[in-house]
């Protein structure tokens, strides 16, 4: 009882000292109202109004980047009344440098959404201007030396948004053919700040040994195609990908790309490719679900905080998306809350190869974890000396950890240190488990 | 005073009991018109912010006030089930009648036979039925759902005192308070059995008398109007059937011929058609409906309703308690069945079996007292006492020397009362030991000259397919087995002695090879640790025993402690011993190593309950008789395998019965036990680290770990060995081999399955029919299906075939096997054959990034390859160590079947289904002269063995063998240094056995007199196909595969080729790039796989795969273009069929299409075959479900629970290739049952039949008759009708909604056979090539 006590004591102790996750919860998720699909054909106004509080509550939040008020466009003659007082509001505050006097139409909000719902595979849209302002934002697209992947834009508005907020370069990887036609409209009445291709972003590298033909498609390809050259992994971040994760197997393609983070493979041999993701509100709480959750603390979420900053940046409601029309919004299923798409921006970190841990090692650690954490309630000190007898209390000891600490209280900082210290030691590198382990990290396996 | 009351309870307690079944339901049924739901309701909104919160508080990890959880928990719990009780309330209040209605109307005939029956009860009898009629209704639904709630509510209640480890007293009397202020009901029952355990049962009941007689007042009325319903709702379908035809029948109503002549059809007069058809549908259905359910049984309404009942629970309950019974803990299970009984929710898993378990355990004890209590138990729970009870009790009045007569004959006469006849009682009662005996003897206490009547009902097979075989018999020449009785008596004993052993230890193959000294060090190193093993697991399981018996406070909770006490101690140690010296080095997955575990305990417990209840000696007596049927020197019989051992059961019938009485346990069970033993090896198996390599630091490491392996997001609890006792156990090389008894063949002939419970091995347990583990709706269909003689008879036919090693062969293959293997000869190499596994170590700097991932990959791969070259060697190891240790037997092979009827041997790794080498080795062994024709037969079947000349005819096949004569004489001669011609044959090891077959044939004397024992094959050519151009009558399918007599063989795959090709030929000219490419590519090779799967439901998906693979294998074909390629081939495949088959095609559509709406309807797919085998389709929307242990919780998907809904999907896609196995496997057991008939040797490996030469062409006949007889059957218009009735026998009621729209779509659907073309079907019987 008493050593329950102490146990909870020290874990909040230790959380306080390794604060990493800095999930900042959003503050105008109240300005939402659940419409959205009745609220397409209905008239305007109490939509508008809806979006004006939110943008509102938006711009007073603190440590956004606030915009300068700035020249509002003459749209007026192109579009319908109903829209050009959405584009005003969408618009407002932003300018493309290159080409100040051709802002680009967003279209109809009713055309983009019939458009989105023709799509025969199941996908969110975001057809929202200003949905697509709000991402916009927080990407801060006008910096010149990222490239901005728009991962799946459909109709394309997010692309049309971040080109008018000043992107100098956007990709469009779009998987559908469907809507190729209209981008590739789109590129070539622009300047070169896009490029169009027919790739699926979450279908990059695919495993096993068949044809591959669009939207599947290899890195290396895409990257010599668009001129992207290796980076080293402390240099800025080159490529900032902005987009929605296909809900079917989501875990399974965020397995996928950690495991080629922590090996760098894939995107990841570019640099440090900064993602920006919608994800599902309960994939979310268990990507940063800390020590103690024994439910939800899991190896996948382990190695994204080890090797990620991760940071929410908004919140927004399965509603104000445009779904096509083999898409189903999911329940509640389990008892996390999942009422919302989270945008999370997942930045690997510069010093994660700095100490001891190498792409070539990484994936004995992606082991290591993985095995761990298959149970969160044993004895870290037992799983230990299963792989080399009577070496668990001392690693335990130069860790600074007690000894009868369970899996699942240990930090995602302190597993890494912990293989660090077991990659160097004599004992665990001849242990025939540690071979295992190399055998076992078949890519078959992202669990 | 005890006896009194025995023969009292029957006066006393159905007044009793009646007060219970009042006092529950119908007080529910009030109490749910109280408006206690609105006010919880209010309660609940009121409380829930609150209390929510305190939960999520609660939930944070600081266990500070452990009380204050528990009563929020509890809280909350109550809560949770107020709020499903309220959605009860509003939605059932709504919805109730119209359902109600129709259930009903059915089950009048059960409950008015069951009236019948408790008729003496005539005070009661009123009250009694009515009470039965309204549980049909409101109040039964409202009891279930209660003891539902309360259920979940006790659930969890456990689960919170397991956490908080407390006693559950105080916690169960807080709960049973807290539900009395609001739920009368449940409170009632709480007390109730809190006061059983003290107070005489006459008092509680007692205690509530005034409330149920209230209860009873206010319920009558409305049970009364129930019974109404139940009569009236007959009539009131009828007459609506009738009010929906009148307005139809305006419309012209000879539907048919007129109408259709009629050109100018509006689109209205189609419709009213289409309903008109469906109404006359309708009502041919409801007069069959009618027909059926008032000529035949009340009985299936009930068994359905049981084995709906009859969950995984049950089937726990009744093995924990047999277990503890067999493990003499009498005491656990009394106190078990008793905690069971006491409280409701847990009561209503009981079924009067599980109370039977206890009185025939008092009946040994003769304590007629307890036996008594047991009766009144039974009536408090509102079950009725069964054959079983009444047995026991007799039973035990027959063992009290001076039992009087008055006792027995009111015991008989209560049976009487229940309608349960004596006769029935020795018919069906399953006798263990002296049981039988003793029952008589109590009966004979008041009849003294009582006999009972055994006269087997000898109902005849209902089947005009066999009719004749059934009646018929004065031709039939049953074939004699080359034994004398006492040979067979002989084995026997032999067979019998190695199942009682259960587990057999043979030589392996390796044995030859010489001991070196490593080996011989390692062996004894090894033989020490065994030891040392034994003695830890020892203790290791005593002491855990220990813990386990002791800890158990609560009654109620099944746990393995009986489990582990069936066998003696060392017999687990043996069995863990066993599966470690078995695992393979790259480890097994938890599940699988713990299945097996679990299965050799209960293997082994099952055939211990054999002895205990002394069956074996009449086992042996009853087979000792039944050899004078198959031996030689006998006279001849007329009777067939099955017939005879049932006429000599019911001549002996003293004794304990053979047939059931095991119970299987449920899969979960079987796991649980596995894992807790694999959990003590786990933990307790040790080893120096230094005892291979003295370098090492001594530590004392495990030998066993449980680590996992991914797949994809899910994880795999495996058991890995590790790699010191790998090396140990391959540097021993250890030549003996433990295996399971029913592993090896048997050594005299199986016992013919006389019933689905009985038959093939003599004590091992083993299933008619072999399905998914867990799976019981099979067993169901098959128990209740009463004449399966065909299909018995069948299954008997096949297994009474003698094998018997072709040694020359096998010493051939074994010196390869101990050699080198060969890959090319399917002989597995040994691992020192295996790729050496590179060592590199990752912190080595001299490697660059690039090369150390090279290196890890062939690290990877090399294993990969290493563990599956060990899998096939042990496999081939196995194979032919049992051959080798069999080299000088005569050895059976006992047969069971797959869900669709498939036959299989039952020993799993050696059997004549298995791979070329296994096949090679097998000859019958009878011997008989090759005749005249036989030799031929000979030359053919080699030929059809090479793959040669597939397209030539028999006599050309000849010619072509009578040309290599030379090769063929060369290969037999020196199989291994001369042309080795045979080695090039698509099958080489068995076309060397018939080189050397013919040599010998040829070399001797006179080949006509050569006795040969080698079996000639006749295969089908492209089975499915035959079966669905025959169903079709498809004139131009029949003839591409051979049901129409042509010169030479049709070949359908070179047909579909040619097809192919000619679309690719039309494709190339309109200038599609692949086809080009595809020039010279398409042959028969190519498209050969696909077109075989096609009919068993190949997808385009796996017909590409197989094309791609076809492709890959060609050299030249530029590897670019596979996949594009392969993926129009593909196309082009399935549309060449269906321009050739266009009959099948619809057929296959229109299975596919019915299989889907039925499925869709929430049924699963059924169906009976054309001999009667009964067929469902396991397939269901798939339930998790976790088996939590001590190591790893296991997660089952179970896809079979027949509560779930069906796989649509599975369903459909599964239904035609089933449907045609069924259809194959019908012919085979036809052609199997009229082979025996006249005196044929005669197996099967699915559609290739095999015989003696000499007796191909006997066989070929039958073979072609059997063909023509089972499709000039109407088969789909008997599936039409047969799936027309079982899923329309209920009528929905409603016609405007949607499900009768789509019930109205099958209904049509179903009714559509899809029609034949014109081919005569006779013209098989001409046809060579159909089988050849």
């Amino acid at each position: 009882m008493s050593a329950h006590i102490c146990r909870v004591v020290e874990l909040m102790m230790r959380s306080a000292c390794c604060h990493t996750v800095r999930s900042r919860t959003c503050l105008h998720k109240s300005g939402f109202a659940p419409v959205v699909p009745a609220a397409l054909c209905a008239p305007g106004a109490p939509r508008l109004h809806r979006r004006a509080f939110s943008l509102g509550s938006l711009s007073s939040g603190p440590g956004r980047p606030t915009l300068g008020p700035s020249a509002q466009q003459p749209l007026a003659e192109r579009t319908s009344p109903l829209h050009r007082k959405l584009s005003a509001v969408a618009v407002q505050g932003q300018y493309r440098p290159l080409c100040r006097y051709d802002y680009l139409d967003l279209g109809e909000v009713e055309d983009n959404v019939r458009r989105a719902q023709a799509c025969k595979n199941s996908r969110f849209f975001i057809v929202d201007p200003d949905l697509a302002t709000l991402i916009t934002q927080t990407l801060t697209p006008d910096d010149a030396k990222t490239v901005i992947f728009d991962c799946n834009p459909g109709p394309g508005v997010l692309t049309r948004t971040l080109l008018n907020a000043g992107a100098q370069r956007v990709v469009a990887l779009e998987g559908d053919k469907l809507f190729i036609p209209d981008l590739q409209d789109l590129e070539g009445r622009l300047d070169g700040q896009l490029e169009v291709v027919h790739c699926d972003y979450f279908k990059l590298d695919p495993i096993g040994s068949g044809y591959v033909k669009p939207p599947a498609m290899f890195t290396d390809k895409l990257f010599t195609d668009l001129g992207i050259s290796e980076a080293s992994w402390t240099d800025d971040i080159p490529v900032k990908v902005v987009g929605i994760l296909p809900l079917r197997n989501d875990r399974g393609t965020l397995l996928k790309m950690v495991y080629a983070l922590f090996e760098r493979l894939s995107v990841f041999r570019y640099g440090r490719i900064e993602l920006n993701l919608f994800i599902s509100e309960k994939e979310y709480l268990k990507l940063v679900a800390r020590p103690g959750e024994m439910m939800h603390y899991r190896a996948f979420g382990v190695l994204w905080q080890m090797a990620c900053d991760i940071e929410l940046l908004h919140k927004e409601p399965w509603e104000s998306f445009t779904k096509s029309s083999r898409q189903h919004v999911p329940g509640p299923k389990g008892k996390l809350p999942n009422d919302h798409m989270c945008l999370v921006r997942l930045r690997p970190r510069a010093d994660l190869f700095s100490a001891g841990l190498t792409p070539s090692n990484a994936s004995t650690l992606l082991m290591m974890v993985k095995q761990l954490l298959a149970k969160r309630k044993v004895k870290l000190i037992d799983r230990l000396n299963l792989w080399s007898p009577d070496s668990g209390s001392k690693l335990l000891s130069e860790m600074g950890l007690s000894e009868d600490i369970l899996t699942g209280h240990v930090y995602p900082e302190e597993y890494l240190r912990l293989f660090q210290l077991m990659d160097k030691s004599q004992e665990f590198t001849q242990s025939w488990l540690y071979e295992e382990i190399l055998e076992n990290t078949q890519r078959e396996g992202w669990g | 005073m005890s006896l009194l009351r025995v023969c009292a309870f029957a006066k006393c307690l159905s007044r009793r009991s009646l007060f219970e079944k009042c006092a529950v339901r119908p007080s529910l049924a009030d109490c749910c018109q109280l408006c206690v739901s609105r006010r919880s309701g209010a309660v609940r909104r009121i409380s829930e912010t609150p209390l929510q919160l305190q939960r999520r508080n609660v939930s944070f990890r600081i266990p500070k006030t452990e009380d204050t959880k528990k009563r929020v928990l509890e809280q909350s719990t109550l809560l949770d089930v107020l709020e499903a009780r309220i959605h009860q309330l509003q939605s059932d209040g709504v919805v109730e009648h119209s359902k109600v209605q129709f259930v009903k109307a059915p089950s009048r005939g059960a409950s008015s036979g069951k009236a019948t029956k408790s008729a003496p009860h005539q005070k009661t009898d009123i009250p009694k039925s009515a009470a039965k009629g309204g549980s049909k209704s409101q109040p039964s639904r409202w009891m279930e759902k209660l003891t539902q709630e309360n259920k979940n509510k006790l659930k969890k209640q456990q689960h919170l005192q397991q956490k908080i480890q407390k006693k559950d007293k105080p916690a169960a009397k807080g709960k049973g308070g807290k539900s009395s202020s609001l739920l009368p009901g449940t409170s009632r029952k709480t007390i109730s059995t809190a006061a059983q355990k003290t107070a005489p049962l006459i008092k509680t009941s007692r205690g509530h008398t005034n409330l149920a007689d209230e209860i009873r007042a206010a319920a009558s009325p409305s049970t009364v109007t129930a019974a109404g319903t139940g009569t009236g709702a007959l009539p009131r379908k009828v007459s609506k059937g009738k009010q929906k035809k009148d307005p139809t029948s305006l419309v012209p109503s000879g539907e048919g011929g007129q109408q259709q002549q009629q050109e100018t059809v509006t689109d209205a007069q189609i419709r009213a058609k289409e309903l008109a058809e469906v109404e006359e549908l309708e009502r041919r259905l409801s007069q069959q409906v009618s027909q059926w359910t008032s000529s035949s049984n009340p009985e299936r309404l009930q068994e359905n309703s049981e084995a709906a009942a009859c969950g995984d629970i049950q089937l726990s309950i009744h093995c924990y308690l047999e277990a503890c019974v067999f493990a003499g803990n009498v005491d656990r299970a009394h106190r078990f069945l008793l905690s069971q009984h006491r409280v409701m929710s847990r009561r209503k898993h009981l079924n009067t079996g599980v109370y039977n378990i206890m009185m025939r355990v008092w009946a040994k004890k003769d304590t007629l007292s307890q036996i008594g209590r047991m009766f009144i138990l039974l009536e408090e729970a509102g079950l009725t006492p069964n054959l079983g009870s009444y047995c026991a009790a007799l039973e035990c009045m027959g063992r009290n020397p001076n039992c009087s007569p008055r006792i027995v004959s009111r015991c008989l006469s209560k049976m009487e009362e229940d309608g349960l006849s004596m006769d029935n009682l020795f018919k069906k009662c399953v006798f263990r030991q002296d049981e039988r005996d003793m029952v008589l003897k109590a009966i004979r206490i008041v009849q003294p000259d009582y006999q009972p009547s055994l006269n087997p009902t000898t109902s005849q097979c209902s089947s005009s397919l066999v009719q004749d075989f059934y009646i018929q018999r004065a031709d039939h020449q049953y074939p004699k087995l080359d034994f004398s009785e006492e040979e067979l008596q002989e084995r026997f004993k032999h067979q019998l002695a190695m199942e009682q052993a259960c587990t057999v230890t043979i030589n392996s193959v390796e044995a030859a090879k010489p001991v070196t000294e490593n080996m011989a060090k390692m062996r004894e190193l090894l033989a020490d640790q065994r030891t040392q093993w034994r003695k830890i697991l020892l203790q290791a399981l005593r002491e855990s025993k220990l813990i386990l018996a002791n800890t158990n406070t609560k009654d109620y909770r099944l746990n393995l402690y009986p489990y582990l006490c069936l066998l003696e101690d060392r017999e687990y140690v043996d069995i863990m011993i066993q599966s470690v010296t078995s695992l393979p080095p790259s480890g097994e997955s938890l599940k699988i190593l713990a299945r097996d575990v679990g299965n050799r305990v209960y293997t082994k417990y099952s055939v211990r309950q054999k002895h205990q209840n002394q069956m074996v000696e009449k086992l042996g007596n009853i087979y000792y008789a039944y050899t004078d049927l198959l031996a030689k020197d006998t006279k001849e019989y007329e009777v067939l395998p099955r017939e005879q051992w049932l006429k000599l059961e019911t001549e002996q019938s003293s004794g304990p019965s053979l047939q059931g009485g095991e119970t299987h346990w449920p899969y979960t069970v079987t796991l649980e036990l596995g894992t807790y033993m694999v959990d003590l090896m786990v933990k307790n198996l040790k080893i120096n680290s230094d005892v291979l390599n003295s370098a090492y630091d001594r530590k004392l490491i495990p030998i066993l770990y449980h680590m996992y392996t991914f797949r994809s997001t899910r994880q795999v609890g495996f058991i890995k060995p590790h790699p010191i006792l790998t090396q140990m156990q391959q540097d021993a090389m250890e030549t003996k081999l433990t295996f399971d008894s029913y592993v090896m063949p048997m050594l005299c002939p199986p016992v013919p399955w006389t019933s689905v419970k009985f038959g093939a091995y003599l004590l091992t347990p083993a299933k008619l029919m072999r399905t998914v583990e867990g799976a019981t709706q099979h067993d169901v269909l098959l128990e209740r299906c009463h004449n399966l003689h065909a299909v018995l008879d069948s299954l008997n036919q096949l297994g009474n075939c003698a094998w018997r090693i072709n040694s020359p062969l096998l010493d051939i293959i074994i010196s390869i096997f101990n050699d080198r293997g060969s890959d090319k000869l399917d002989i597995p190499p040994p691992l020192s054959e295996a790729p050496k596994i590179p060592h590199f170590n990752s912190q080595d700097p001299a490697y660059t990034a690039s090369e150390k991932a090279h290196m890890k990959r062939e690290v990877i791969t090399a294993k990969k390859k290493c563990s599956e070259m060990h899998s096939l060697r042990m496999d081939a190891l196995y194979k032919l160590s049992i051959a080798n240790h069999m080299r000088d037997e005569l050895f059976w092979f006992p047969h069971n079947m797959d869900f669709r009827g498939r036959t299989y041997p039952c020993p799993p790794y050696f059997n004549h289904l298995g791979s070329d080498v296994t096949r090679a080795v097998l000859v019958f062994a009878e011997g008989k002269p090759l005749g005249p024709k036989g030799l031929d037969w000979l030359k053919i079947h080699l030929v059809n063995l090479t793959g040669l000349k597939k397209r030539s005819s028999l006599q050309g096949r000849l010619e072509y063998a009578n040309s290599i004569m030379e090769d063929i004489l060369d290969s037999a001669d020196n199989p291994l240094n001369g042309k080795k011609w045979w080695m090039n044959a698509d099958e080489p090891w068995q076309a060397l056995a018939c080189c050397m077959e013919i040599s010998n044939a040829v070399r001797s004397p006179d080949p006509t007199q050569f006795i040969s024992h080698f079996p000639v094959h006749q295969d089908g050519s492209c089975n499915g196909l035959q079966h669905y151009a025959a169903l079709g009558r498809d004139v131009i399918g029949a003839t591409s595969v051979n049901l129409m007599p042509c010169d030479v063989p049709q070949d359908v795959y070179s047909g579909v080729a040619q097809q192919v090709e000619e679309f690719r030929v039309r494709d190339a000219k309109n200038g599609l790039k692949i086809a080009k490419v595809l020039e010279g590519f398409i042959s028969r090779k190519v498209v050969k796989q696909t077109v075989m799967t096609v009919v068993y439901g190949v997808t385009r998906y796996g017909g590409r795969l197989q094309i791609e693979k076809r492709l890959k294998e060609i050299d030249e074909f530029p590897k670019d273009h596979v996949w594009d390629a392969s993926n129009y081939l593909v196309r082009m495949v399935f549309s060449g069929l269906k321009e050739m088959f266009t009959g099948t095609r619809e057929i296959q559509d229109w299975l596919t299409e019915s299989a889907r709406l039925i499925s869709k309807s929430g049924h699963t797919v059924q169906w009976v075959t054309p001999l009667g085998l009964p067929i469902i389709q396991p397939y269901h929307r798939t339930r998790n479900q976790v088996l939590k242990s001590s190591m790893q919780h296991i997660n089952l998907q179970i896809s079979h629970d027949s509560k779930e809904r069906p796989d649509t999907v599975k369903q459909k896609n599964a239904f035609p290739p089933n449907f045609i196995h069924s259809l194959d496997s019908t012919h085979m057991m036809l052609t199997a049952l009229h082979c025996y008939s006249a005196g044929l040797t005669f197996v099967s490996v699915h559609d290739c039949f095999w015989t003696h030469a000499l007796t191909v062409d006997t066989m070929n006949k039958v073979c072609r008759e059997q063909f023509v007889a089972l499709h000039s059957q109407p088969i789909l218009q008997e599936l039409s009708t047969f799936l027309l009735q079982k899923y329309f026998a209920v009528l929905p009621s409603d016609a405007k909604n949607k499900k009768y729209q789509d019930y109205r779509r099958l209904m049509q659907l179903l009714a559509k056979v899809p029609p034949t073309g014109d081919f005569d079907l006779q013209r098989v019987k001409e046809s060579t090539y159909f089988f050849s």
